[in-house]
């Protein structure tokens, strides 16, 4: 029996909630937001078991070429434990039971300049979704790794598939939300942790999955939102023209202000160690190195000195 | 890829004119204020991470967002367009030259540029190898790694979401790596240099050609 089932219609209906819960902003229109997301999670695939949920997004648009018929954006593939998950670069991804294990297949109708905020936008959703259940201590470290107090609860992974068969291009969301799982593995015990031990109890997996498929629906809806805004306006909707997203981002991050350890593998080839002046309106990060000259990283990834999760 | 090349007359052209003209553009529209005038040697980027900036060659204002815009390389400054100085400019349009000095190094990869089959960046990211590229690179060396047009040869990586990249160009052996990993390279410079195995070479002849005709002359 598959204990992670999420539906679809609960997923719109905490778009609703969501869309009605929102206080005015000068500048969103809530109901069009919500209108933008609400392909995100027509369609929800669950499983009991899958080797990896990117593997069976991509044999799903392989499936839809071959039969003729078209790739529906917007659907969510589901496993309640994963055999082969993996992190960036060849790291191994612990998914057993009691986790949210899964993909977001988007056909890429962003522009460039939207696209950017993309992966900035999944980490959000996740960070907002676990603030939702009262963990307000949860923050997210660039790109888009959710931790609680120094350890990480939630992961993300974006690749981009382009279709052989009709060079149509999609983005494959990744991510990895330990929510009631709470024994790890020897080697991630000191630096994981689950939704469930923050809160000492667990969760109803499938009402978790829901409300944070409904947040990643409505970030992914800002992206295009906020699109619009910028071709119609030279400038987007969050505080003094910055990116919404990107406002968002900067609330929930704990990022800026801190000395990191930068690379591009940081794991395995660390860099350089520098503080974070802050996030440039792009979502680079600008470092700061100890002789005063700055830089700005597009890509790669830093661990907190001392906390190198 | 060119196989026809008149070495006398390349090496000619080096040796009278070593030098590259860089030409430098506005990055955006705005208020054009030089930092520079004829003559003046300026520096490049320097620093381990590339992250001491190079010298400032002109700040351009738009909507009171100024913006110090550095060398890129160096060398001499030549035909600063000083009419400009003040004025709003259209992006791109060219505001000066910088006269960079060759060195024989850069002479051979110019000159390799010409024969081989250069594979540029999409996007303004950073590149690294596929796994499987990578682990044949490790077992043999790059230019015994015959790669295919179709296959996924590079991997971008932009604010953490990997994009394949698959090679369009002809079959042949990577020759030239111009990317490193972590460095992140502007859109359309190129990543890799091919160059069809019958070709090699060629390309072994032009570099011995250059190294011996320059180290005899200078």
């Amino acid at each position: 029996m598959i204990k992670n089932n999420p539906a679809s219609s609960g997923v719109l209906n905490e778009l609703i909630k969501l869309e009605q819960g929102f206080s005015f902003h000068p500048s969103i229109d809530y109901n069009v937001v919500r209108r933008l997301s609400s392909f995100v999670g027509n369609s929800i695939e669950t499983y009991s078991v899958l080797a990896r949920a990117m593997d069976r997004a991509r044999n799903y648009i392989v499936e839809q070429d071959a039969k003729g018929v078209s790739v529906e954006s917007g659907r969510v593939f589901l496993a309640d434990s994963m055999t082969g998950s993996k992190g960036r670069f060849t790291r191994v991804w612990h998914a057993p039971d009691g986790g949210v294990w899964g993909c977001l297949l988007h056909a890429n109708t962003l522009l460039p300049h939207a696209r950017q905020f993309l992966s900035l936008a999944v980490g959000v959703a996740c960070c907002e979704t676990i603030r939702s259940y009262g963990v307000e201590t949860a923050s997210i470290r660039w790109v888009n790794d959710v931790l609680v107090g120094g350890r990480k609860l939630a992961g993300f992974l974006v690749e981009s598939h382009i279709s052989s068969l009709t060079d149509e291009e999609y983005n494959l969301i990744g991510f990895g939300i330990n929510v009631n799982n709470s024994d790890f593995p020897k080697e991630l015990s000191s630096i994981a942790t689950s939704l469930s031990t923050c809160l000492g109890s667990e969760v109803a997996l499938s009402e978790f999955s829901e409300k944070f498929i409904a947040r990643l629906a409505w970030n992914v809806g800002l992206l295009y939102y906020e699109e619009e805004t910028y071709l119609h306006e030279d400038h987007y909707s969050g505080a003094g023209g910055q990116h919404f997203i990107l406002e968002k981002f900067l609330k929930l991050s704990d990022t800026i202000g801190k000395r990191v350890v930068y690379g591009f593998d940081v794991m395995t080839t660390p860099q350089y160690e520098a503080q974070v002046l802050g996030v440039d309106q792009y979502g680079g990060l600008v470092l700061q190195f100890d002789d005063a000259t700055s830089t700005i990283e597009y890509s790669g990834e830093v661990r907190y000195i001392d906390s190198r999760i | 890829m060119s196989s026809e090349i008149d070495f006398d007359e390349l090496l000619a052209k080096y040796h009278s004119d070593p030098f590259d003209y860089v030409d430098v553009f506005a990055v955006h529209t705005g208020i054009v204020t030089f930092k520079v005038g004829d003559g003046d040697e300026v520096d490049s980027a320097s620093g381990e991470w590339q992250h001491i900036p190079g010298k400032s060659l002109y700040e351009i204002n738009r909507e009171r967002n100024p913006k110090l815009v550095a060398a890129q390389t160096n060398g001499i400054v030549s035909d600063v367009c000083t009419e400009l100085d003040g004025k709003f400019v259209e992006a791109g349009e060219k505001l000066m030259t910088i006269k960079h000095p060759l060195k024989k190094k850069e002479i051979i990869e110019n000159l390799l540029k010409e024969v081989l089959y250069l594979f540029p960046a999409p996007e303004t990211a950073k590149y690294y190898f596929a796994m499987d590229i990578q682990s044949r690179i490790e077992k043999k060396d790059e230019k015994s790694v015959v790669i295919e047009p179709g296959e996924e040869i590079i991997t971008m990586s932009l604010m953490k979401r990997d994009t394949p990249v698959c090679y369009n160009g002809e079959r042949g052996v990577i020759h030239s790596v111009y990317f490193k990993p972590g460095v992140s390279v502007p859109q359309g410079e190129p990543l890799i240099g091919i160059c069809s195995t019958e070709k090699l070479p060629l390309i072994q002849k032009i570099i011995t050609r250059v190294k011996a005709d320059w180290d005899s002359r200078s």
